[in-house]
């Protein structure tokens, strides 16, 4: 037998010893359809919390805001059935997903809550329509609807639907999601009742008429909801430690902070900020906060499923979460067919 | 009944992922080699239900050749699903579509999966996968069909060396511990069962009902050392949402009640 001896000093510089870089867990499908789901899902829930909320609280210059928010409710749950059938691999087979309820699986939560919401939410919508003047349907009956009782009733549903999503996420074993599985929730209903805000100012600003206390309302919600976002961000930025490389580094991380922070919550604030400066004319910058606060909105859970993919890739990342005693550096290119070399027998 | 998987005896023939495809009737992978060692597989996935790691060990760039007995320098490790004790595919399931047989073995019900893909990453061994040809998520069904008949799964059955063994989890748990000391006295101070929740293996997941003798830690073979059932995050998840629900509904409240 020979005897190679190891020479001194190079142990510090060799790369991360995995499995010849093949990750030890399995990421998930999910890409464009689900995440505009997610998107869509959020639109609707928090259009709803919010009209509720106008409808509920506030005065006669939030009848609009509660109006618009109801048939805007109605309009972005109804592309996401489709879009979650779609995802599935066998999609004629839909309706296993009702044979039982799992309270410890948030996808089986989140079947039976949208369900329950998107009833919920085409009862209000209709009773809307039918107050607005649409004979369609039964519109005696829906006149008859009780809609701020009903609004009342669907509001902890709309929320469900808001913030599933992110329990959902949260309960894998994708590290960083795993990680934050208790922000993940917090962060995504936040982000919905944000860009909700967004888009009925949006609409509200492009209708005609002067409607300055509407939109400083809907303004003050947004406010609170992006500031909620602000801090869940952070605590998720604080929360992952090393894990949360994919949210900051790279192509992704750039998109991250520039889009999600940076559009849809930095500069929504900035512009109202000049603008109430400057005395700037009220309607173009609503309607180009409102633009940027979407589209941050959608870039967030963008960077946070993307960035999933790619924790779960990692397998640095899992090994760090699925606490071994090793740790190793996460987020570099692992060297193939280097294993646990070096260390002394 | 479970599987007790001893590295220590795996000399890396591949007759458990040969047997297991032909019984199973699952198609190759494709032709291309990984160039990794004599890996071709690369990893569990809907038509790969047992994978065999080569781990080559280098001491700075060449082969270690003075080495303890046992698989020091060069192992080998025929993984597969690890029928957790706490499942962490079947509890994701939306569908009821992963069950927990009269065999104590976790299994994709082929006839009711839909394909969400959710048990994909739920799984903390990365062991499920969704197959591109039915698109239904797939996974080792410990020869379900053969349990029945009274038969061992055909991985054990073609395994030329027991390194795989068949059996009651309680005896082979019992087998385990004695080829762990038994190795320990033999110079391998290495040796461990992954996959006991005495020994703290697999943290949150109460044990595997598919389990391994290791001789180096869990990474070196690409497995998580500890673990978590995903789902235990499920309820912090929703309390900590509700929390921000209500939060947050009072923010909506504020803002539009009048002045």
């Amino acid at each position: 037998m020979r005897h190679v001896p190891e020479p001194e000093g190079r142990r510090g510089r060799r790369r991360p010893p995995t499995y010849y870089g093949v990750p030890p867990i399995h990421k998930p499908h999910w890409k464009w359809l689900i995440i505009s789901y997610f998107f869509l899902g959020g639109l609707s829930g928090g259009s709803y919390v919010v009209a509720t909320a106008a409808e509920l609280f506030g005065t006669r210059e939030d009848h609009d805001t509660a109006r618009i928010g109801r048939y805007l409710a109605l309009l972005s749950i109804l592309p996401c059935p489709i879009l979650l059938i779609l995802d599935l691999g066998r999609p004629e087979r839909f309706l296993n997903m009702l044979r039982v309820l799992k309270l410890r699986s948030p996808m089986s939560l989140g079947t039976w809550g949208l369900l329950t919401y998107s009833g919920i939410a085409t009862l209000s919508t209709a009773a809307q329509a039918a107050r607005d003047g649409w004979r369609v349907g039964p519109s005696g009956f829906l006149r008859s609807v009780p809609g701020r009782f009903v609004g009342a009733l669907g509001a902890p549903f709309a929320m469900f639907v808001g913030g599933y999503t992110g329990v959902l996420l949260g309960a894998t074993a994708v590290p960083l999601w795993a990680k934050n599985a208790r922000l993940l929730g917090p962060l995504f209903l936040s982000s919905a009742l944000a860009v909700s805000s967004a888009a009925i100012s949006l609409i509200l600003a492009l209708l005609p008429g002067q409607r300055h206390t509407a939109l400083d309302r809907l303004r003050r919600a947004e406010t609170v909801a992006s500031m909620a976002e602000m801090f869940c961000v952070a605590a998720v930025h604080l929360n992952s430690g090393p894990l949360g490389k994919p949210l900051v580094e790279g192509r992704l991380g750039r998109l991250h902070l520039a889009g999600s922070v940076g559009l849809g919550i930095l500069l929504p604030f900035a512009l109202h900020a000049v603008a109430t400066r400057l005395r700037l004319p009220h309607r173009p910058v609503v309607i180009l906060a409102s633009l940027a606060s979407l589209t941050g909105g959608f870039i967030m859970k963008y960077a946070v499923v993307m960035a999933g993919h790619a924790s779960a890739d990692d397998p640095a990342a899992t090994f760090e979460y699925a606490g071994g005693r090793r740790r190793l550096p996460i987020g570099e290119e692992s060297a193939p067919s280097e294993h646990g070399g070096g260390r002394p027998r | 009944m479970g599987f007790l998987t001893d590295a220590t005896l795996c000399i890396g023939c591949k007759a458990c992922e040969v047997a297991c495809k032909q019984w199973n009737q699952l198609p190759m992978d494709g032709l291309e080699l990984t160039a990794n060692s004599y890996d071709n597989t690369g990893d569990l996935g809907a038509t790969t239900w047992r994978h065999v790691a080569f781990v080559e060990r280098f001491e700075d760039g060449k082969p270690a050749f003075d080495q303890p007995p046992f698989q020091s320098g060069w192992l080998m490790l025929s993984d597969v699903c690890k029928h957790c004790v706490r499942a962490g595919c079947m509890e994701a399931c939306p569908t009821g579509a992963i069950v927990r047989t009269e065999f104590d073995t976790v299994v994709i019900q082929q006839d009711v999966c839909n394909g969400c893909g959710y048990c994909v990453p739920a799984c903390p061994f990365g062991v499920p996968d969704l197959s591109m040809f039915d698109g239904k998520a797939h996974k080792c069904t410990l020869c379900y069909d053969r349990l029945t008949d009274g038969l061992e799964p055909a991985c054990a059955k073609s395994c030329p060396t027991d390194s795989i063994q068949f059996g009651e989890v309680p005896r082979l748990m019992e087998r385990a511990r004695d080829r762990v000391t038994e190795l320990k006295r033999l110079g391998v101070d290495g040796a461990r069962i992954y996959g006991d929740d005495q020994i703290g293996g697999t943290g949150g997941i109460g044990g595997l009902n598919a389990f391994f003798i290791l001789t180096d830690e869990p990474e070196v073979y690409n497995l998580p050392a500890r673990p978590k059932l995903p789902q235990d995050e499920t309820l912090p998840g929703l309390l900590s949402t509700l929390g921000a629900a209500l939060l947050l509904g009072a923010g909506m409240v504020f803002s539009f009640r009048k002045r």
